[in-house]
Order: C-alpha cells, then structure tokens, then sequence
C-alpha cells in the first residue's frame, strides 16, 4: 500500500492516491490531498462540497450521484467542474476522503 | 480430453482445468498452436516498450503462461513430450494468481499485438479466454469484481438506481430548456416507435451528464424522434473485460429487449469503444441472439448522418483549438471504425492534426480492457503509458478527442502523471459546441399518439400543396384515410386561390414550388384577415430554406416537416396542429 506524504501529513493510500482509511481524514488531510488535484486552495465553496461528499458517502458508502451534489449544494455543474478541474468523481472525490468510485473511472 | 485429476491439485485449479476445453473455439486454438515465437510482437506492445528490460511483458510471453496450460492437457505435442514444448499445468492458487497478475495486470486485450502478428495469432482473445476462467473461480481483481456484481444485479456497472437516472435526466433537460429558451425541448423516456434509441455509458449519468446533454442538444436540432430508455440503457458491458460470457450476454440482452418492447428502429451508443464492441459486435453471440428488428450504429455516425443530411448545421470556426484524434482500440482495431470520427471532426473543428501511428495501429490509451477499475496496477499503467504521451506531445494539440469513455480516463490520467498541456474531449462535445441552432417554431414530433383508428379527422378540411405529384397523393390518401376531406394543389397560386375558395382548417406548404413559392404564399396567407385564421405546416427537403418563413414578420407556421416524410410524423404532426387527441 503506497504512502502520501505532504508536510506532515502521512496517509495510507491507493495506487490511485485515494485514502485507505476515511477514518483518518482530517481538514488537513484534505488540503494536501487537493494539491495533488491541481487545486491550491480550498475556498469555502470547495468546502462545501467536499463536507457534502464526505457526509453522503459517511451515510451511505458510496459517491453521490453528481445530480444530488449539485441539488444539495446548489451548485450548477458547470461549477462542479470549475472547482475540482479533474471532476467529481477523481478530484472531488480524492480529497473528500473517499475510496476510488467504481467502474471504468 | 478432460484433464486427469490430480489429488494435489487446489480445487480452483481442477476446475479451471475442467472449464478450459469448453472455452475452446477454433479462433481460440488456431491462435494457441500458431505462434512460431517470431517476436514480431514485442515492439507493438506499449507495455514493452516502456518496460524494454523485462521480457515478462512480452506478448508472446505472456501467451506462452496460458499456452503451456493448454499443451499439457489439450495439444497431443504436450501430452507426449511436455519437456520438449514447455507444457506445465496449473496445480495451486499461487498459480492462478500468479496468472491473474499476467492476464489482467500486464495486458489491457488492446490487440495491437493481434494486428502485428504474421501468423495471425490473437493473443487477446485467449487472454480473454484466461480471464473468464480465473473469473469463474473467482480469481480476479476487486475493481472487477464490484463492477461485474453492480452489472449483474442492478443492470448497470455503477449501480445507479432508476429513480436516480431519471431524476437526472430530467435535469439535464431543464438545464437544456434554459439554454434553448424553448420548454418543448426534452429528453423522451421509454417513447415508443422512435426512430432512435439512445444508450449511454453509466459514467455519463453518474459524474458527467454533460455529454448526455450535449447528445440532447444535438437530437433537438435535428428534429430527432428519439428516446432514452428507462431500463437496459447501460451499453458497457463487463463481460468484455472479465471474460464471462454469460454477463456479457445477460448485459447485451437487457439492451436488445429493451429497444424490441420500445420497437425503436435504430440503438444509438454514445461514444464508448467497449460498450460499441460489446453491444454492437459481439453482444449477439454471447446473448445467443439474432438482432433483425432494429440496427445498432455509434452516435458518431448519427452525427455525422445529420450534417451530410443537412439535418443540423455546424460552424467549425468555433472550435479553433488544435486538436489530435486517440482511436479507441476496441473501435479501431477490433471493428475498424477509424474513419468516421475523423470526417466528422474536420467537420466541426478548423485545426485538426493527425497522431502518429494512428488508425488500427493506434497505440492503447493504456486504460483499456478494464484496467481502470483495478487500482492495484496503476503504477504500472501509468508508466506503461510513455509511449502514448510521447505520441501525444508530438502532434502539439492542446485537446485530444476520443470516441471512449474507458480512453477519456486513461488519457486524464497520463496526461497529468506526463505533465502534458492537453485537455481531453469528446466528439459530441465538439459538434455540441460547433452547432448552430435555427429560431425554434416547429410541432413537436410523437407529442401525440399516433393514429392507428379511421376517422380521427373527420370534419377537418386540409390544403395539400406540393409540385411534386407523387407526394399530393401520398399524403391526401394518408390523410383522406383518416377521415379528412382534402384538396391537392400543384403551385403556390392554385394552392392560395382554392385556399380562398375552401377555407380548410389546415394547409400543408412546399417551400420550392415553381411561380409563387411557399413562404410567399404562407405570408400572403398570414396577411389576408380571412385566410389568417388557417394553420399552416411546411413540409420541405431543404431545412435550410426555414429562415426564409421564420424570417418574415407574421406568426410563424404552426408546423414544419422535413422530408422525407412519413406516416407517422405526418399524422402526429397534423394531429397536433388541429389539436386532435387521441383517445386511448
């Protein structure tokens, strides 16, 4: 199981990068992994999401359909999209503390 | 002949010994016989080439781990001198997951390899082969085995729910109601009798319904009597990448059942290279089924259908960024569609640059046959990819097009492990972008039901006019079958003085008529207080000519057809204009 290291955080993660153990994710946690995702900064709005995500798949274990996450948080998609580059289902997804969705992704 | 039991034999092992000889195809055999071991091979495989040191990438290698199983056991050379042709069997699970690592870690079944082979071996196919026997003894990685589970029992790889794929299209056709400013622009769910059947990738209703709406945005301009269906429209098929034949055919089933209830008349698959292959190529055979009742084609070439039709008009001025094409392997090399995609894109983009080699020779987007769904191999994908983002860089487009979702993926991730300035797109996307849409005022095809009883138009009076005689008497008989009273007209002239003289409820109008043309003779009609109260419905071959009516200051016609016409959109379409219901 490879490592992430940034700064001082050190987490176990997929070979995809995405966290082994959602018990361990932390704020912190999630701003180093944004940086792996061509995001420098987490605004209130990338906030927003990601609290989102992580809330659903906490309930559920399982990523949203991106047509709840837009509903719930009121963001249009195009938006989804100006936010996390890469998109829901690898960026948001990643630094939300979540396993690798499922399927050809 | 069945192989001997053997007591030390792990039970995994017995059985996939027991189910090698049924998978056993003539293609299947040829290919496990013929390898003189040439290496021809060797160089076509991207995994070679960014591994040059490790022969254990070799496609003729790896071939020879499941070879050897099938000399020992099936291939009368094995059973005689084992030594002599390296024939070993399979004894314990250490052994199949040793072969695990081989066929689904080492080998993405791109068939680059197939197409280089002078003996025309089909290293994929068997390898395949391998993967549906390590599956059936559930020997196999996790991501395929949680996608394959979601395929089996929910119907599609992603386990979206119904109601959630319903809610979400409905959004996406809102979304495309604002931006069209027209309420009747929608997506159709489960409509029968369409002339389209709309299928997606699982992905696209998931993450990024965006492509579902750009196809939308595409079938609207067209005039398109389409439909997406409520169930079955899952077109990936797993059973590809696992190798289960009997997913592969239970998926594809669910697809062919779905349109034959709908009776749709054409499954159009959205841009996706294994799902085309699956669905259109060999979704038949492993569902054990002849498809007869409708056709299967890649949205690619409904697309391109439309612009050589004129049935959507596109301006490429307005995708001015360089652009490169990735062929899917599934649609290049394994049903040579490489052509298409490429017209299509010099139709809607100004900067087109070729990638070298390209076609069926296409090097692996490095993400195919499944690999994205196993996380324990990215490393070696991803380093298996240098070759792709070499090809890459040297066409210097800043955005690769791609017919495959399984590519858009494994091209992101290279892309961003290779550091490269590329974005990756879809055709859809760009014919989206490039579409350049007409003021809407058209009746909406299939919003009524269509007539099957006599009579529904009794009492309606209604103008046919139209130069082309063959057309006047196809369309009074049709509607002269249901109950109208109608008067043909052969000019503009003669169609406006019998307009005056009958009054009818509803007037059908050529546009190009010789003397007084359509539009001239619909605006006169709109100008005259009496004759104003007259519907009115274009029917022509030119839709390019429709600025000539929406143009003109008067209100617009209350319906339009494009030719060529038939029963259905006729009577829907007039049905519609007089407000005739069907009772049902």
């Amino acid at each position: 199981m490879p490592t992430f290291e940034h700064g001082t955080i050190k987490i176990e993660v997929d070979e995809d990068g995405f966290m082994d153990e959602p018990s361990e994710w932390n704020e912190e946690v999630a701003k180093a992994l944004a940086t792996t995702e061509g995001v420098q900064e987490l605004t209130e709005e990338h906030w927003k999401l990601v609290n989102y995500l992580r809330e659903y798949y906490l309930k559920f274990g399982i990523a949203p359909m991106i047509r709840k996450l837009c509903k719930e948080t009121g963001f249009p998609l195009k938006k989804v999209y100006e936010l996390f580059p890469s998109g829901p289902a690898k960026g948001a997804c990643k630094v939300a503390g979540l396993a690798k969705p499922t399927g050809c992704v | 002949m069945s192989p001997a039991t053997n007591t030390e034999r792990s039970h995994k092992a017995q059985k996939v010994l027991e189910r090698f000889d049924k998978k056993l195809s003539r293609q299947v055999v040829s290919s496990l016989v013929s390898c003189v071991h040439c290496g021809m091979c060797t160089d076509s495989c991207h995994y070679v080439l960014a591994n040059p040191d490790d022969p254990s990438y070799a496609p003729a290698y790896k071939a020879d781990r499941i070879r050897r199983i099938f000399k020992r056991h099936f291939d009368w050379t094995g059973r005689v001198a084992p030594w002599w042709v390296h024939a070993r069997s399979v004894y314990t699970d250490d052994d199949l997951e040793e072969l695990k690592d081989i066929v689904f870690g080492k080998c993405t079944n791109c068939r680059r390899c197939t197409i280089n082979c002078p003996m025309g071996v089909d290293f994929a196919t068997f390898n395949r082969m391998a993967r549906g026997l390590l599956v059936s003894v559930g020997v196999m990685p996790e991501g395929v085995s949680v996608v394959s589970k979601d395929q089996w029992e929910i119907g599609n790889q992603m386990g979206v729910l119904k109601e959630d794929y319903i809610e979400t299209l409905e959004w996406m056709a809102e979304e495309l109601q604002m931006e069209l400013n027209d309420p009747e622009a929608t997506i159709p769910i489960d409509v029968p009798d369409c002339d389209i059947v709309y299928s997606i990738n699982p992905r696209e209703i998931k993450y990024d319904p965006r492509t579902i709406a750009d196809a939308a945005k595409i079938f609207y301009a067209a005039g398109e009597h389409w439909t997406m269906p409520s169930e079955g429209w899952d077109m990936t098929n797993f059973g590809l990448f696992s190798g289960d034949d009997d997913l592969g055919g239970a998926v594809a089933r669910r697809l062919y059942e779905k349109v034959s209830d709908l009776r749709g008349k054409t499954l159009v698959i959205s841009e996706c290279g294994h799902g085309y292959r699956s669905t259109r190529c060999e979704g038949p055979n492993w569902a054990k089924q002849d498809i007869n009742d409708f056709a299967m084609e890649s949205s690619v070439s409904t697309m391109l259908r439309y612009i050589r039709d004129g049935r959507i008009t596109v301006d490429k001025t307005r995708n001015t960024t360089p652009v490169t094409f990735h062929d899917s392997c599934n649609n290049a090399r394994s049903c040579g569609f490489f052509e298409e995609p490429r017209e299509l894109l010099n139709l809607v983009c100004s900067d087109f640059r070729e990638m070298y080699p390209n076609r069926a020779e296409n090097y692996c987007c490095t993400g195919g046959g499944g690999a994205m769904s196993m996380s324990e191999y990215t490393p070696r994908r991803l380093k298996s990819a240098k070759i792709k983002a070499e090809q890459l860089k040297a066409t210097g487009a800043k955005i690769v097009v791609t017919s495959c979702h399984n590519c858009v993926d494994g091209l992101s991730d290279l892309i961003r492990h290779y550091n490269l300035d590329m974005k990756v797109t879809q055709l859809v996307n760009l014919v989206a972008d490039a579409l350049v849409i007409e003021p809407k005022a058209e009746a909406p095809e299939a919003a009524v039901p269509v007539a099957t009883a006599d009579g529904e138009l009794a009492g309606y009076t209604i103008l046919v006019a139209d130069d082309e005689p063959d057309l006047v008497t196809f369309v009074s008989t049709l509607l002269e079958d249901h109950g109208a009273t109608v008067i043909g007209a052969s000019n503009g002239e003669e169609a406006l003085s019998l307009a005056r003289a009958h009054k009818p409820d509803l007037i059908t109008l050529d546009i190009t008529m010789p003397g007084m043309s359509g539009d001239e003779v619909f605006v006169a009609l709109r100008k005259d207080p009496d004759l104003r109260g007259i519907k009115a419905c274009i029917i022509t071959g030119r839709p390019e000519l429709r600025r000539l009516i929406y143009e003109r200051p008067v209100t617009p016609p209350e319906g339009y057809i494009d030719k060529p016409v038939d029963e259905e959109s006729i009577l829907t379409n007039v049905k519609k204009i007089l407000e005739v219901h069907h009772e049902s």
